[in-house]
């Protein structure tokens, strides 16, 4: 073909820097989680429910004392946030072809992911907020300003923990129906085994794996950090291992991650 | 519509043009799953200006191509150059030169269009105000359903919003892959008044049908596909033309030979997938 035609000009060809796509990315990202009313009663409702809850049984005290109770009521909004309501989230805009769209924009892709990891960070931080708070205002559990600092810390390195686990589930499984349910049903055992760290009721080899699974490390890092164990041996094994998790699998998950489910 | 230009697409040209310029230029694009071939270095050229129409039955590995342009697969081989950027070496500036309005498209399920077009608009570096957003989504018949969500929008209405999201940056390159599928006449008739208002804009476009009244209506030049490779490429008219006397094209046709009956003469009359 050699045939003259016309040829458009001063069409814009700039590419927006990261930030500023991160930037627009996290506000859409961060108005669909406020919006979604799954993800509030996820993130909210379940762990302020165990928070009083914890204290009613005969039996409660036997599991640990005050600062269990917060943080058990910690890690199960933790367990929710990272392996139930962020693993849902992507899969159902996997499914969608929500991922799909934004990846043909010129956003580099990383700044999607991060947007959203970004966004249940954020998520995981006023949920630690509130369930401290309350604790403090009706339960009249307080802890000295620095253990609620520390408390935060280790609540956020707990998100990580946890946000790399469903990021391994979102990684392996492809579809949003069948993570639904796997994610069903690791929640149950997660937060089973985050409680019988503290107890050797069940035996001590229960309470080995459960202190030493990602649940039990996050119970012994905040129970350092609220005071109510000293920081020792065992701690420090918790914090690396709670590190070796989130890498390891974090590395999972974005290894077998796939941007289309079929 | 190109059909009404007689199938010429060089009846468009407009004056002051002096070379021949691509909008898009594939070579040897070869696109695998595995030890399937989807694409099996398939060449095609798109000009500035042009509506090119990819056809092929399911499976042909349209949509693998363009998928690949668009730079959602990674090709085996091949080159995709977008005006003169290389889309291999450089894939966020290819994006950024690419309108796209996939097959299967949704938005954030919790945001509204206006929120939505807000989104996109920064992806690609724009800066909307309200109003103008509202006069957008009024130039589409929109203005109404603005707080709506995505999902809330009939069939006719999303394809509207999609592609009105697909040219928010006002790209050189539009790429449909059946971009018809699922509307009704009247929303089939309004597209493709669009896709004609963006040629007049001096935008070019790949689009992906089965619909061989649409590819004769609307495209300049089609390309037929089948096995991942591109069995034949022309306008509507020099195809039908080329074929009329092939004896398969006249055991398909029912009387004056169509664009469908050289379809169905390349790629055979057997059910796909």
């Amino acid at each position: 073909m050699t045939d003259d035609i016309t040829v458009p000009q001063g069409r814009s060809v700039a590419v927006p820097t990261w930030s500023s796509s991160l930037k627009v990315l996290l506000r859409a990202d961060g108005t669909s989680q406020v919006r979604t009313p799954q993800a509030l009663v996820i993130n909210f409702a379940l762990p302020l429910i165990l928070l009083v809850a914890s204290g009613l049984g005969k039996n409660s005290a036997a599991l640990g004392g005050p600062q269990f109770r917060v943080s058990l009521a910690l890690t199960v909004g933790l367990v929710s946030i990272g392996t139930i309501a962020y693993s849902l989230a992507i899969a159902r805009d996997r499914d969608t072809g929500v991922l799909q769209r934004l990846r043909v924009t010129p956003a580099p892709t990383w700044t999607i992911m991060v947007s959203r990891w970004m966004v249940q960070l954020g998520a995981v931080l006023v949920m630690a907020m509130v369930v401290l708070v309350v604790a403090a205002l009706f339960l009249g559990i307080t802890l000295p300003p620095q253990d609620y600092l520390f408390t935060v810390l280790v609540a956020l390195l707990g998100s990580a923990v946890f946000l790399s686990i469903g990021q391994a589930i979102v990684g392996l499984i492809a579809s949003a129906e069948t993570l639904n349910a796997a994610g069903r049903l690791l929640y149950v055992p997660l937060i089973a085994l985050s409680v019988f760290g503290n107890t050797d009721r069940l035996g001590t080899t229960v309470e080995m794996v459960s202190r030493w699974s990602p649940g039990g490390c996050l119970e012994t890092l905040l129970s350092a950090a609220m005071g109510a164990s000293v920081w020792s041996g065992q701690s420090w094994g918790a914090l690396f291992a709670s590190f070796g998790y989130t890498v390891l699998f974090g590395v999972i998950g974005i290894r077998w991650f796939r941007w289309v489910s079929h | 519509m190109a059909g009404h230009f007689g199938g010429d697409a060089l009846t468009t040209t407009q004056p002051n043009s002096t070379a021949l310029t691509l909008a898009l230029r594939v070579s040897g694009l070869r696109v695998a799953y595995g030890p399937k071939i989807a694409v099996d270095g398939i060449d095609l050229e798109v000009r500035e200006g042009e509506i090119y129409g990819l056809l092929g039955p399911n499976g042909a590995g349209k949509t693998s191509a363009l998928s690949a342009i668009e730079g959602l697969l990674r090709p085996a081989a091949g080159d995709i150059v977008i005006g003169e950027i290389d889309a291999r070496a450089h894939p966020l500036q290819a994006k950024a030169r690419l309108g796209v309005q996939l097959q299967a498209t949704s938005f954030h399920s919790s945001l509204t269009l206006v929120e939505i077009v807000r989104l996109y608009a920064g992806l690609y570096g724009v800066t909307l105000s309200s109003s103008l957003i509202r006069e957008l989504l009024g130039e589409i018949n929109l203005q109404n359903e603005a707080s709506k969500r995505f999902r809330e929008l009939s069939g006719g209405q999303q394809q509207r919003f999609s592609l009105l999201i697909a040219t928010i940056h006002d790209p050189a390159l539009v790429l449909l892959d059946e971009p018809t599928a699922g509307l009704d006449p009247q929303g089939r008739r309004q597209l493709w008044d669009r896709i004609e208002r963006f040629r007049k804009e001096g935008r070019s476009i790949l689009l992906t049908t089965h619909s061989m009244e649409e590819a004769q209506a609307v495209c300049d030049r089609v390309a037929i596909m089948d096995h991942g490779k591109i069995l034949t490429v022309g306008t509507p008219a020099a195809l039908i033309a080329a074929h009329r006397d092939d004896p398969k094209v006249r055991q398909a046709a029912h009387g004056e030979v169509t664009l469908e009956d050289v379809f169905i003469a390349l790629t055979g009359r057997e059910l796909r997938d």
